[in-house]
């Protein structure tokens, strides 16, 4: 497994992984049985330290299915299923859910739900931003003696490129805001989406 | 000073034969009455901004962020409008345009406006089907709902609202390729008239910037000339900047995206890093053009696989 592999697996265990890095993982995964052996363990790492039960489920399927079809499916379906109380891969899931489900906290704001589904109430299923409520457990010192190699015994180290393309919005926000407020209707409600105005 | 430098600037834009070519190439699939009404309305809520005087607060909602709240105020002259935004939630800053030609107009609102819209009669119409309905009610207005369906993948839809009696927006929803909402503001309370001053506390006062030859983008520019092979039909340079700049933006009228590049001094691995808020999109990649190794990002209000494919097709003009 490569190292840039290894911290999508990571940073998708953390529940920070971003739509790039979760297609990559279900390739690689959908790419070799080894790996989905390796990421099951992961899991089961994972869930002993959270305390839940493991369950041999094929959460790659899973994850696979909900995302090919973003638009497709009845999203609150997938967030039932996954979120059943014994399932075990409810991070995995929170992460496919929250990928899945995430932009239609808006929709379920203004109560116009296109999937005619009530996705905030199904209780679990945390808003982007948030899910590391459920994702960050504390690494226990001992845990490292163990045989599981898990990536989150590492500090969740991004993509560099990731973190190049965080800090690109920080840096080109403010100028692609003063063309856009001057070349789109909302007048200059694009300077509301730079993270931080300068002078 | 402002005014004449915007003329120079405009007159500058509309000579440049380049500029009005992409447009003019637009053809529209059809143009029924039903499009022609629509493009009527998008015609009347740009003219709106230049001729109504409001103010109002306005929310910003954004999928997984807090919602925003802001004051936004609009005088107009007879020569020019001055805009501001003030936010009330966050960082506190006071965004201000102030005696904004009226004549100038810049090429996003070029391609809403029937007089500037050029050859082609069916417009955005070309990228976008529309359908119009009776709207909801947005700060106590009635106002007409007018869905925006983007003919390709290329771009995100919407839904405006606009008032009923001036034809400004009111409210405006971005629609993911998915059919969630990516991004919604709208009024929720609107006033026609001068407008008072606010007392918030403002932290930092910002005056927009006014792009011009010489304004922005100037300040650093690269050791030769690129474009982008490949754009999304219908869109058009925002500004006339030169081949070398380190940043160019372009518009369709609703969307709005900018290609910065970097040269390194080092080769880099090759990647692609993504980072979205809203309905923005800020797409890197590393790439090595031409034994030359550059950052090229994307930011803008269009799906992942667009900014891909324009980041894709940079290249050296030589």
């Amino acid at each position: 497994m490569n190292e840039r592999l290894r911290e999508s697996m990571s940073a998708m265990l953390d529940g920070e992984a971003n739509e790039l890095e979760i297609q990559r993982v279900i390739k690689a995964l959908d790419d070799n049985p080894e790996l989905r052996e390796t990421w099951r363990r992961y899991q089961l790492a994972r869930d002993s330290l959270a305390g839940a039960q493991f369950a041999q489920v094929d959460i790659s399927g899973r994850v696979r299915d909900a995302l090919e079809a973003p638009g497709a499916i009845p999203s609150v379906s997938i967030g039932q299923r996954m979120l059943r109380p014994l399932a075990s891969f409810a991070v995995a899931a929170s992460v496919a859910a929250t990928v899945v489900v995430g932009g239609q906290q808006l929709a379920t704001l203004s109560g116009e739900d296109p999937y005619g589904a009530d996705v905030a109430s199904s209780g679990g299923v945390s808003p982007v931003g948030m899910i590391n409520s459920l994702g960050a457990v504390p690494v226990r010192a001992s845990y490292g003696t163990e045989a599981v190699a898990a990536p989150m015994l590492q500090p969740a180290t991004r993509n560099a490129y990731e973190e190049l393309a965080r800090q690109r919005m920080q840096l080109y926000m403010q100028e692609h805001a003063e063309h856009a407020a001057l070349n789109s209707p909302q007048g200059l409600i694009p300077f509301a989406r730079v993270p931080e105005i300068h002078e | 000073m402002l005014p004449a430098l915007c003329k120079s600037w405009l007159r500058g834009l509309l000579c440049t034969p380049v500029l009005c070519l992409p447009a003019a190439l637009a053809v529209a699939d059809s143009c029924s009455d039903s499009d022609l009404e629509a493009l009527q309305w998008l015609d009347r809520m740009t003219r709106s901004v230049d001729e109504i005087s409001y103010h109002g607060v306005v929310t910003l909602q954004r999928r997984g962020e807090d919602m925003q709240v802001m004051q936004i105020s609009s005088r107009v002259n007879d020569e020019s409008s001055s805009e501001r935004l003030t936010q009330l939630t966050g960082q506190g800053v006071e965004v201000r345009r102030l005696e904004h030609p009226l004549h100038c107009v810049h090429p996003g609102h070029r391609l809403l406006l029937r007089e500037t819209r050029g050859q082609d009669e069916c417009g955005l119409a070309g990228q976008y089907r529309f359908r119009m309905s009776e709207g909801t009610r947005v700060a106590g207005r009635s106002s007409m709902r007018l869905e925006v369906m983007p003919r390709d993948m290329y771009r995100f839809g919407y839904i405006l609202e606009l008032d009923h009696h001036t034809g400004l927006l009111l409210r405006s929803e971005t629609i993911g390729l998915d059919h969630s909402i990516l991004e919604k503001f709208q009024f929720a309370d609107l006033a026609y008239d001068e407008g008072r001053t606010s007392s918030a506390d403002i932290s930092l006062v910002h005056r927009a910037s006014h792009p011009g030859p010489g304004e922005t983008g100037a300040p650093h520019s690269l050791s030769g000339g690129w474009l982008v092979r490949w754009l999304p039909r219908g869109f058009v340079p925002t500004d006339d900047v030169p081949a070398d700049a380190a940043r160019k933006t372009y518009t369709d009228g609703l969307a709005v995206f900018s290609v910065f590049i970097e040269e390194l001094d080092r080769a880099i691995r090759p990647g692609e890093g993504l980072e979205r808020a809203g309905s923005t999109t800020v797409y890197t990649r590393g790439i090595d053009l031409a034994n030359t190794p550059l950052l090229v990002t994307v930011v803008g209000e269009i799906p992942v696989n667009t900014a891909r494919m324009i980041a894709d097709s940079v290249q050296w003009t030589h």
